[in-house]
């Protein structure tokens, strides 16, 4: 074992690809992944306006509207054609309409209308102004009630209970400032470092058969395929280890990320999730030892992973079908078990079902090992 | 005359070869076909359900009041959430939550409906798990619609003796209309599938030729990107050769990824097929100028996987859609200028989303143009470099071989 131990050491250190795809690519996208979301949540998304009413009320809705945290009224449109064209082009994420006559409408009580429309084709900027847009209409709407409730004498108290009996007192738990960071970078991040383990993995076994080696390298570890496979792997488990820990370091030890469970158990979960993906790199090269198919096929589950983990789109919407085979994706599970122990603090053996399926894709390789031998032995590479 | 002729004759051969490898080489067959083909469809497959309806959620109702039953069968009632449990309180309500039963919790205070008929204001709690940000907005959305729903009408209660006229009017002075445009249900296959259909069209094109690029290298004696005895043809017969090769290829895959696949899945297809032609030709152009100057870099086969598979997703990031471009720092989106596919899917999603004519994207399209020029002048500087370095290595072999057979000679002279 100690001869392709020292031989994959030499392999990584002459070859340049190794040192981008296990260290430098997957942290570099740590840094840009989380510099692109420093600002947490978006702020001063561009909205656009038109006015056709010009009055004290309007004014005071578009002055109301602009101090919101996450708008910026970019521009004021003469019309609504204008303000559709600007959106079309990207210019604004949507725009707020104040008919002609709102005011005196609405001093005759004659209910005017006021109306909003948002750009759901960007579909984060375009929930996060329709959110304060809808705010703006019933706090247009509330000020207009309270300056009739002032009049008749009410208190503030009384005016508010009148206006809003129920209010929701919303609460964000493990995220209260719904930072896109957290929710993101966390699961991009270990989804990139997986994706070079499935490739790198598949690569490193694929070119022993290309350069003919996978013979010499069975000989000199003494015929056993699994002393071969362990003393091969076994640095680059290293050094991808060495990644996720600086992943896990950057994000929950300098970014401050909640990490309720502490570090070292989030660490563990990121070494669970490295082997996991190592064993089942393992698995795709043995079960497609053409190295062009080989690769394919981990960069299709790499890239998928990032789909079907669920954290984007929750997995309970999607077909049933996808249901169950995302249960054979480590990011899903890794997913998971970030959830279950750093955002919501709960015990790891809470979410054991994850763990045990990030141990049996560890396992996997001990299960191909019969046929990963015969691969090395009688494989010849095929372009 | 003769020079014309020769000139079109080489091309000939040099494009149909070119053409025959994407055929011929399984490797660069599944980037350039099975790719295009297949992915398009699992992707849409994956989202096609657009949204999150009867997100299950937890509720204690620790009032048991009529109004607070009436407040939660509006909350069960949206199509945002489904109550899955009535708990006898928090701790219980968690539990479902730790157990994965239930995605958030609605908590009715004791003194819902005291405070209600004393006059005064109530909060009603909702907690969300941060899981996945659908989660939160499908239990904020069905919260604020259930408060909204029962505030109208006890406001109404309340004024008391009144007609239905004044009752409108005391519900909302000024009422509002939301509308929400070019993706009316808040779909996300509708908003992400364009994006990625885009993307496509470009790595596949870095992959496919990336791997033909490492091929070249892996059977040229000199480990270079033109092959050797082509040198005399000319660096421009070469590049057109090729890049009009990839461009046949390409322009079908186009029309199905962009044009079918939305068919398919039913995702909004407001754009005008011209405009969209136009817009996407030079798309198609510059990633293929793009890849080809990328392709230089690869010096295998299968490195060219490694090499470029990871970049969807920053990509995706970068160009604006996932994240807002406005709040995209400086240094990113220059680094995003680089790459064809920023300018592509804004534009892709603007014609084919938004309906937008091609007159109000002319600064996409100008960029496009813009890189496909530079990305031709670089393909062909690199292409140049390789042809000169291939003529140098050629040269030193041919003089290697001549001393070698002078030596030769010489020896056998003294020999004799």
């Amino acid at each position: 074992m100690k001869f392709p131990f020292l031989r994959e050491w030499r392999r990584m250190l002459r070859q340049p690809i190794y040192a981008f795809g296990m260290v430098a690519a997957p942290l570099l996208c740590c840094l840009f992944f989380t510099s692109l979301m420093s600002e947490g949540l978006p702020e001063k998304l561009p909205l656009g306006l038109v006015d056709e009413d010009n009055s004290a009320t309007s004014r005071n809705i578009a002055r109301n509207l602009d101090a919101f945290q996450m708008v910026n009224v970019a521009r004021v449109y003469a019309n609504v054609g204008e303000a559709r064209r600007a959106m079309q082009q990207g210019e604004v994420y949507g725009f707020y309409l104040i008919p002609h006559g709102t005011a005196s409408e609405a001093n005759r009580q004659r209910v005017p209308t006021v109306s909003f429309y948002t750009n759901h084709s960007y579909l984060v900027a375009g929930s996060l102004l329709y959110r304060d847009m809808r705010m703006m209409s019933e706090l247009a709407s509330g000020a207009a009630s309270r300056s009739v409730l002032y009049a008749k004498g009410a208190t503030e108290r009384q005016a508010m209970a009148y206006l809003q009996p129920v209010v929701i007192d919303m609460h964000a738990v493990g995220n209260p400032w719904l930072n896109y960071s957290i929710y993101l970078s966390n699961l991009l991040i270990p989804g990139v470092l997986g994706l070079f383990i499935f490739m790198i993995t598949v690569y490193s076994l694929g070119t022993e058969l290309k350069f003919n080696t996978a013979r010499a390298l069975l000989r000199r570890s003494g015929g056993s395929t699994a002393a071969a496979l362990t003393g091969k792997l076994l640095p680059q488990l290293l050094v991808f280890l060495l990644t996720g820990t600086v992943c896990v370091w950057w994000l929950y030890g300098h970014l401050h990320f909640p990490c309720h469970c502490g570090l070292p158990r989030m660490w563990l979960i990121m070494v669970l999730f490295v082997v996991g993906c190592q064993g089942l790199g393992v698995f795709m090269f043995t079960m497609l030892p053409t190295l062009r198919l080989g690769l394919s096929f981990a960069s299709l589950w790499g890239v998928i992973s990032f789909s079907i983990c669920g954290m984007s789109f929750p997995c309970m919407a999607m077909h049933p079908i996808l249901q169950g085979l995302a249960w054979l994706f480590p990011l899903r599970h890794y997913y998971l078990l970030y959830v279950n122990s750093a955002l919501n603090g709960y015990a790891l053996q809470n979410a054991w079902p994850y763990v045990l399926c990030l141990l049996a894709f560890a396992l996997l390789p001990l299960l191909c090992l019969p046929r990963l031998g015969k691969v090395l032995r009688e494989y010849a590479y095929l372009p | 005359m003769n020079y014309w002729k020769q000139a079109l004759s080489d091309w000939n051969h040099l494009f149909r070869e070119e053409l025959l490898g994407v055929f011929k080489d399984q490797g660069v067959l599944i980037f350039c076909l099975l790719v295009p083909l297949g992915y398009p469809l699992l992707y849409a497959f994956i989202y096609t359900n657009e949204v999150l309806h009867e997100l299950p959620v937890a509720v204690v109702d620790d009032c048991r009041s009529t109004q607070s039953r009436e407040f939660l069968r509006h909350l069960d009632a949206t199509s945002d959430v489904r109550i899955t449990a009535y708990c006898a309180d928090m701790a219980e309500a968690q539990e479902l939550v730790k157990r994965r039963e239930a995605y958030g919790a609605v908590c009715v205070p004791r003194d819902f409906s005291r405070r209600l008929a004393r006059g005064e204001q109530v909060a009603v709690s909702a907690y969300s798990d941060l899981g996945g940000m659908l989660y939160y907005k499908a239990v904020l959305t069905a919260a604020t619609n259930a408060s909204l729903d029962l505030n109208a009408q006890i406001k109404v209660k309340r004024a008391g003796g009144t007609t239905a006229e004044q009752d409108q009017v005391a519900e909302h002075p000024i009422t509002y209309q939301e509308v929400s445009v070019f993706n009316p249900q808040n779909g996300f296959a509708t908003f992400l599938i364009p994006a990625v259909l885009v993307l496509i069209i470009q790595q596949t094109l870095l992959l496919g030729v990336g791997m033909a690029a490492g091929t070249a290298r892996e059977q040229n004696r000199f480990r270079s990107l033109v092959p050797f005895g082509r040198q005399r043809r000319g660096m421009l017969r070469i590049v057109w050769a090729k890049s009009l090769a990839y461009l046949l290829v390409y322009i079908p895959i186009s029309v199905y990824v962009l044009g079918v696949v939305p068919h398919l899945f039913q995702l909004s297809q407001l754009g005008r097929p011209a405009d969209m032609a136009l817009f996407m030709l030079p798309y198609v152009v510059a990633c293929i100028f793009f890849a080809m100057t990328v392709s230089a870099l690869v010096r295998n086969r299968e490195m060219c996987i490694l090499l470029i598979v990871f970049t969807s997703v920053p990509l995706l990031f970068i160009s604006g859609l996932s994240w807002p471009s406005s709040a995209v720092s400086a240094v990113w989106k220059t680094i995003g200028y680089i790459f064809p596919s920023t300018f592509g899917i804004k534009g892709f999603v603007a014609i084919n989303n938004m309906g937008a004519p091609l007159g109000d994207l002319r600064q996409e399209w100008t960029m496009l143009w813009l890189q496909a020029a530079v990305y031709c002048l670089t393909t062909c500087v690199v292409y140049r470099a390789s042809i000169l370095h291939s003529r140098q290595r050629l040269l030193q072999a041919w003089q290697a071989a001549r001393l070698r057979r002078r030596q030769l000679r010489s020896h056998s002279t003294e020999h004799v």
